[in-house]
């Protein structure tokens, strides 16, 4: 379990996170959507004591994680797979990690057999690529059989079995019970991968809400008519209760009646139709739309200061 | 894997305090450019010592401008070419962390960051001491061998010698946890071995360039004088005597390390 509550965390004249409240259930896994720049790492690094917030709380199993002992057998974590020690070996570099909360060595040689890099135990990380430092920071995170886990942007410079396999390895641990947490930048990957959604933008709380009801209700079905006498089929879908929106390059957007309805209506009234589309709108679009919002205000505050009064 | 955990049993502050050691020991011996580093180090070391105790051993009769210390001689070459490369690589030992962002997989396991710091400064200061001492003994010994030719050299059996020379091992030491506690201050590689370098040699040069008496009164708290103090046979008059130089040489690394402490805790990883 994580519970932020009213975090704040300000760099300078920068708001990064701006008074988010969330909690992060255990048995699920929790997607941590937001544009680049959203506040993301920044809370996810607060979660782990690893910045000051400048006011509210975060805690981990109702704690404060420096309070943890031993805190890597509580919350397993990968911020930046890329920060590691490029002189070492996979295995010396996992076992000082191990060492430090007295986890012994044979868990070492588990989680490098259970990300695929028991035969690159021996190998200098120099030579690792973007996939699997990435194996490499998730086997870190796994050391201490942690019932708390979270991920930022896990499946970057993953191929597409290494995405599957970090999906995967996201549901297996949400099922044993553990609180997965996972950042992203991306909707496609989280609503595949995710039960719930945490979507920030500009450091403040956008939605918290189950993946299925952001699924539902973001999938704003329409269905696309083109006639050339639009006005009376518009005039007609509306007697019946839909509701049309009328496009620039002259067709309908109609929601409220599905495409057979909508061919049967125009038949009985001889109106010709052209052309008959039913439409779903993407979870992609549902998401920028959303996070949309944020960023245009940011651009928008940026323009309005910088432009010359009128 | 099994279903998780809520609750560990606690260990003691002891075991825990190990347990960081452990994992700094390990950072520390399994990087492979320590060990190279160290042993060109002391290869040139050695051969730079036997090139000054010629060069000693060739002087006829008191050399101008005043007598060189005839154990001092020893060390010339181990306070060069030993001294500045493991300074150099403790400061490392901590920018490098910094500079990957390797630190905060650090501070996640280990939060209590003092805890950190105080491994470190361990872990490095022992590998130097060891290091340091095998290699003072190592430039008296040879040194003494090819002044003895010269019926110059000096024996570990007179008194005040082995004292000295175990303290050029100390030497090492104190200079290797300054470069690590300036490391953990400033954070930058290149910034933490300049400042480095200005505590272990540059101090002591500037302080000389005052105007008499203040250079001897500000220049005996410097480092390198207070090391020479204590590694010298014949201390020189109106400096601090060997045993206060001696507090003086653990007082730099006792103090960077407490500033250290201070802010590292305060800072965002």
């Amino acid at each position: 379990m994580i519970e932020v509550d009213r975090l704040r965390k300000r760099f300078g004249p920068v708001t990064a996170v701006d008074g988010l409240s969330f909690t992060v259930r255990p048995g699920l896994v929790t997607g941590f959507l937001g544009p680049n720049g959203a506040g993301k790492t920044t809370t996810m690094r607060i979660i782990l004591g690893l910045g000051a917030p400048t006011s509210g709380t975060a805690l981990v199993g109702g704690r404060r994680y420096q309070a943890i002992i031993r805190p890597l057998r509580q919350v397993g974590s990968l911020l930046d797979a890329t920060a590691v020690p490029g002189g070492r070996t996979a295995w010396s570099h996992l076992l000082s990690i191990a060492q430090s909360n007295g986890i012994g060595r044979h868990r070492v040689t588990e989680v490098l057999r259970l990300t695929g890099l028991d035969t690159a135990a021996p190998r200098r990380l120099r030579g690792f690529s973007l996939g699997m430092k990435q194996r490499l920071g998730i086997a870190a995170a796994l050391l201490g059989d942690p019932p708390v886990l979270m991920f930022d942007e896990p499946v970057n410079g993953l191929d597409a079995e290494g995405v599957r396999w970090v999906r995967q390895l996201l549901r297996s641990l949400a099922a044993e019970g553990r609180t997965v947490f996972v950042s992203s930048h991306l909707m496609s990957e989280m609503s595949q991968a995710a039960d719930h959604l945490i979507i920030i933008g500009r450091g403040r709380l956008l939605a918290d809400t189950p993946t299925d009801r952001f699924v539902e209700s973001s999938a704003r079905a329409d269905v696309l008519v083109r006639s050339p006498r639009a006005d009376e089929l518009a005039a007609l879908l509306t007697g019946r209760g839909a509701a049309v929106v009328r496009q620039d390059d002259g067709g309908l957007a109609v929601t409220g009646l599905d495409a057979p309805a909508i061919a049967d209506l125009a038949a009985a009234h001889g109106v010709p139709v052209h052309e008959l589309v039913p439409r779903r709108a993407s979870l992609e679009q549902a998401y920028l739309d959303l996070t949309e919002g944020s960023v245009e205000y940011r651009t928008g505050t940026a323009a309005g200061e910088g432009t010359p009064s009128r | 894997m099994t279903a998780p955990q809520a609750q560990a049993a606690r260990p003691p502050a002891a075991v825990r305090a190990f347990d960081v050691l452990a994992s700094e020991w390990t950072k520390l011996r399994s990087a492979r450019s320590n060990y190279l580093t160290l042993l060109i180090a002391a290869a040139v070391t050695i051969g730079a010592t036997v090139v000054v105790a010629h060069a000693i051993a060739s002087t006829h009769g008191p050399p101008p401008p005043g007598p060189i210390d005839p154990l001092t001689g020893s060390f010339l070459a181990f306070a060069e070419y030993t001294v500045l490369p493991v300074s150099i690589l403790s400061v490392l030992f901590f920018t490098s962390e910094y500079g990957t962002g390797l630190i905060c997989t650090t501070f996640a396991a280990v939060p209590r960051r003092r805890a950190v710091l105080a491994a470190k400064a361990a872990v490095t200061g022992t590998a130097a001491l060891v290091a340091g001492e095998l290699l003072a003994f190592a430039a008296f010994f040879l040194t003494q061998a090819i002044l003895s030719g010269r019926h110059r050299g000096l024996s570990l059996a007179q008194p005040g010698v082995p004292g000295a020379v175990l303290a050029a091992g100390l030497v090492l030491a104190a200079c290797a946890v300054v470069g690590l506690g300036l490391g953990a201050i400033i954070r930058h590689t290149a910034g933490a071995i300049a400042a480095t370098i200005a505590v272990i040699y540059l101090l002591a040069a500037a302080c000389l360039l005052l105007p008499s008496p203040w250079n001897a009164r500000i220049c005996r708290f410097t480092l390198p004088v207070a090391a020479y103090q204590v590694v010298a046979l014949h201390p020189q008059a109106g400096l601090l005597s060997p045993a206060l130089s001696l507090l003086v040489l653990l007082a730099w690394p006792g103090a960077i390390l407490i500033v250290a402490a201070v802010v590292i805790t305060r800072r965002d990883a």
